[in-house]
């Protein structure tokens, strides 16, 4: 493979790459506020600027420049390289390139992070930005220098609401652009842009527009500094109490990877974000997607219930087990799995319905919504693959309502809550007895006999086949909240006291049985799992 | 009724002879530490010992793991709780050492003269103790009062009397007060006439001299051999002395002299102390005339360093030097250091590890008093149980470092 050198390093690169690609490849970091793996390259930020040397024979590329000297007390003309920013700059075979050891290189970082520094403001009290803020690593970094200048810094509007999710703040901002570019080269609606020049430069919505496309606070995601907020995530949480847990996105059938940002004292999820995986998602999510967790917290049923009163979990599920019982022996029991839930949670309640005699399987999920061509899918249910693949035999909700008006079943066991629109119009049959594992409110919760509170995504490990067929493992950030637990150790826990036997013992069981279905390809977590935003 | 004594048998002509146990501590009125001491005694002749430390165990060197380096000066803070100073030099020492950094001449001075003055602390609360647990309760009100005004210099420069958390990698938590060397200058030669009348009332005492004179005596190669170091080992007559075997902050251009005693019994310990009280208030003269008036007191690191806080209210830069010291931690680069000074009870070292994260990957406290208190088995075997109080004064265990 050809090579180049970097700082006396030799690194091998693709034709094609830039040097701070390339760079990046090798694991070498080459300051930048600008560029962003998943955009195109803007070359404004000017703080990539690398040494180019001359190929052998040839004169360097020299500018003439003065210097002041201070001991002189006067200004000196000197000569110094023309430095060539990494970003847009192609690699060539036996190029040497000098970066961190290059003097000149230093100078030019120190003076871009002063400029960048300039008319700053003493916001990273207030900055929810502060703790994962370029402008405070490269200061330490490149910088490490006192401010200079004496004077009052130019003040630039604040606050200005960009969008229903994002908040501008002019003043914070380095006009590096990721925004605008997010804008017209992901989301392909080109409703930001740049106004005037010098200290009135600011970032701009369209006229008549608001930045409301479906993919807005990715423009917050790319942005380096502070300029731009979520108005989820503002004041909400510091970040350097947050840790961060590698999931799957549960807003639709793309099955995006992210993190999700939690509070480890509290249990409390604040942010969903995106985590580079090439094969699914790139470096980006939607709204909807980012938003999604919100789930985690809204809406959730923490307690069991019993004929219509709260009551502990060891009491529901002895309740649910004895109602389960006469069920088995009336014959008449239908059995409802959920897209929403993981392949964990619907492969443990295929097992118990089996050995309860099911005699028909259904599924049930969220209504089809809006897709589009870049990343969102119209099938909101994280797990349809999954589920197919498990019970290729179970019919959809539709279909469950009809018999049940019908009686053609007297009872139901149903994992999951959500039931689309039309099934809701429709009268729903009398089944004598339903036992649902739900983690949120909803029509078939609120229909339940014995209601038992299951746990959502971010509260347990789960496997989920997104519309590809890739099966893909969400990990578990927070711990359950309420009594609730995951679905499927509920339904162990229904098994024991009902005396069957599953043929799996625990969740490590059921992945070994889950190994193979449904799946192309194993995995998902991206290789590095290291939070990407450019 | 019972009678109060059992009958003596007349016709049995020795005492009985079965040795006695007996408990000493942990919380006893004699003891000045929480450490519990074992002893079996043949009448009142202590024939073997047990000495039990890690009442006082509070895993400073486990909470270091936690928070930062610079949250690591309150915990040694409580490791010597009699001269808390020297050990925020010596922690902040072995900090630079890992930075590969040396604080400015100011900075320099400044650490010495308040180390010398911690010590002189030190020295006067452990013969105090020692005294007034003989009986001798004026001298130890005549030397802690001297304490206290040193206490004063110590309130003056940095808020606080015992606890000060003043050290700073790079450098103190800020520059010497104007007033401090003539603060200093007037408190010195206040002490020396205090240590001075106490001597003349103690060491022509007789009872005093015998209760300490022969007793508790440890030879040189045994002490060397148990690690002891300090005022006890030069007690022995080995002149062993961090300051001088490896000068730090500029001790080799000091002055000053390395007493030693002959025996290593505890008088030998109280009066190497009392010495040590005057060389000591020799390196504080010295340290106060080279103490420069003016001129940084910390490196010019702002990775290391906090900005002045009128910088960090106005600008940007210093909003940004302070944020990242204090919520990600200065950070030492990766490796690990054993530093080492002269604390008030011997040599106390820190062991650091760091990851090159802002947080300590490990740090290990060598407690002098640690080393010297194991001694105290063999210090206190074949005397009598009134000596242990004495010993067990001279050997000045601290509890906080001991069992740390």
């Amino acid at each position: 493979m050809a090579c180049f050198t970097l700082d006396d390093r030799e690194i091998p690169f693709e034709p094609g790459e830039t040097v701070i690609q390339a760079a990046a490849r090798a694991g070498i970091e080459i300051p930048h506020y600008c560029w962003h793996p998943g955009l195109s390259v803007a070359g404004n930020c000017r703080m990539c600027l690398v040494e180019l040397l001359p190929p052998p024979g040839r004169a360097p590329v020299t500018l003439n420049v003065v210097r002041w000297d201070a001991g002189r007390r006067e200004y000196v003309e000197e000569q110094k390289p023309k430095l060539v920013p990494a970003c847009n700059q192609r690699v060539s075979d036996g190029m040497v390139v000098k970066s961190d050891t290059s003097p000149h290189v230093q100078r030019a970082r120190r003076a871009v992070q002063e400029l960048l520094l300039l008319n700053h403001p003493v916001d990273c009290p207030i900055c929810d930005q502060a703790g994962e803020c370029r402008l405070q690593d490269y200061w330490l970094e490149h910088q490490a220098r006192p401010k200079r200048m004496l004077d009052e810094i130019i003040h630039r509007p604040k606050a200005v609401r960009f969008g229903p999710h994002i908040v501008y703040d002019a003043e914070r901002c380095i006009l590096c652009t990721r925004c605008v570019r997010v804008s017209a080269e992901l989301a392909r609606d080109p409703v930001l842009s740049v106004r005037e020049r010098g200290n009135l430069n600011e970032i701009v919505v369209s006229p008549g527009r608001q930045l409301d496309h479906p993919y807005s606070l990715m423009t917050e995601l790319v942005c380096p500094v502070g300029a731009l907020t979520a108005q989820d995530f503002r004041f909400k949480a510091r970040v350097w109490f947050l840790r961060s847990a590698p999931t799957i996105c549960q807003g639709c059938g793309t099955g995006c990877n992210a993190f999700l940002d939690f509070d480890p004292r509290t249990d409390t999820a604040y942010r969903h974000r995106p985590r580079h995986n090439p094969a699914v998602n790139g470096h980006f999510m939607c709204d909807e997607g980012m938003l999604s967790y919100r789930r985690v917290h809204e809406d959730r049923i923490l307690r069991g219930v019993l004929k219509g009163e709260a009551a502990d979990l060891a009491q529901v599920v002895a309740a649910a087990a004895k109602r389960l019982a006469k069920a088995r022996e009336r014959r008449g029991l239908a059995g409802l799995l959920s897209m929403q839930h993981s392949q964990e949670d619907n492969l443990a309640t295929l097992t118990l319905g089996r050995a309860l005699g099911v005699k028909a399987w259904f599924v049930s999920g969220k209504a089809a919504g809006e897709g589009d061509a870049i990343l969102r899918h119209p099938d909101k249910n994280p797990n349809r693959a999954g589920v197919a693949a498990l019970c290729p035999e179970a019919g959809p909700v539709e279909a469950l309502a009809t018999a049940l008006e019908a009686g053609e079943f007297e009872d139901l066991l149903a994992l999951g809550s959500d039931l689309p629109d039309v099934i809701l119009e429709r009268p729903f049959g009398k089944p004598r007895l339903r036992v649902v594992l739900a983690s949120h409110d909803g029509p078939l919760a609120r229909a339940a006999t014995v209601l038992l509170p299951a746990s959502t995504w971010a509260e347990a490990e789960g496997t989920f086949v997104n519309a590809r067929g890739l099966a893909q493992v969400s990990e578990r950030a927070i711990r359950p909240r309420g009594d609730s637990l995951p679905a499927w150790r509920l339904v162990a826990m229904l098994a024991d006291a009902l005396g069957v036997e599953l043929g799996w013992r625990g969740g490590r069981d059921l992945r070994r049985l889950l190994a193979g279905v449904g799946a192309g390809e194993p995995g998902g977590i991206a290789a590095d799992g290291a939070g990407d935003v450019g | 009724m019972e009678p109060l004594e059992p009958p003596i048998d007349e016709t049995e002509s020795r005492p009985p002879s079965a040795p006695m146990l007996l408990n000493l501590g942990p919380s006893h009125p004699a003891m000045h530490g929480t450490v519990r001491i074992v002893v079996e005694l043949s009448g009142e002749r202590i024939l073997r010992a047990d000495v039990q430390v890690g009442y006082l165990h509070r895993g400073f060197e486990k909470m270091c793991e936690r928070g930062t380096w610079a949250q690591c000066f309150p915990y040694v803070d409580r490791c010597n709780y009699v001269s808390p100073m020297l050990n925020n030099v010596g922690f902040a020492l072995a900090c630079e050492k890992l930075l590969g950094v040396e604080v400015p001449e100011r900075c320099r001075w400044y650490r010495v003269a308040l180390g010398e003055l911690a010590r002189i602390a030190d020295h006067l609360t452990c013969n105090a103790a020692m005294a007034m647990e003989l009986g001798a309760f004026t001298p130890y009100l005549w030397l802690v009062r001297a304490r206290d005004l040193i206490w004063d210099v110590f309130e003056e420069e940095c808020g606080a009397r015992v606890t000060h958390s003043f050290g700073r990698v790079g450098g103190m938590a800020h520059p010497p007060t104007a007033e401090f060397a003539a603060h200093a200058a007037a408190v010195v030669p206040f002490v020396l006439r205090v240590v001075d009348e106490v001597a003349r009332l103690l060491l022509g005492n007789r009872i005093f001299l015998d209760r300490l004179q022969g007793v508790g005596r440890m030879s040189a190669a045994d002490a060397i051999s148990l690690g002891w170091t300090g005022p006890a080992l030069r007690a022995c007559g080995v002149p062993y002395d961090v300051r001088k075997a490896h000068p730090y902050l500029g001790y080799d251009e000091l002055d000053f002299d390395v007493p030693v005693g002959s025996v290593g019994d505890c008088y030998d310990r109280f009066t190497v102390r009392l010495e040590e009280i005057r060389q000591s208030a020799r390196i504080v003269d010295q340290a106060l005339a080279r103490l420069p008036a003016s001129g940084p007191v910390s490196i010019d690191d702002p990775r290391v360093v906090l900005p002045p806080k009128s910088a960090v209210y106005d600008t940007i830069e210093a909003t940004i030097q302070h944020f990242k010291i204090v919520m990600e931690g200065l950070k030492l680069p990766a490796g690990e250091v054993y530093s080492y000074t002269e604390g008030a009870n011997g040599e106390l070292g820190f062991y650091l590890v760091s990851d090159g994260s802002g947080t300590p990957y490990r740090v290990r406290i060598r407690p002098p008093a640690f080393l010297v208190t194991s001694g105290l088995e063999r210090v206190i075997t074949g005397e009598m149980i009134a000596d242990v109080v004495p010993c067990f004064g001279s050997l000045n265990m601290i509890g906080g470092e001991c069992d740390r």
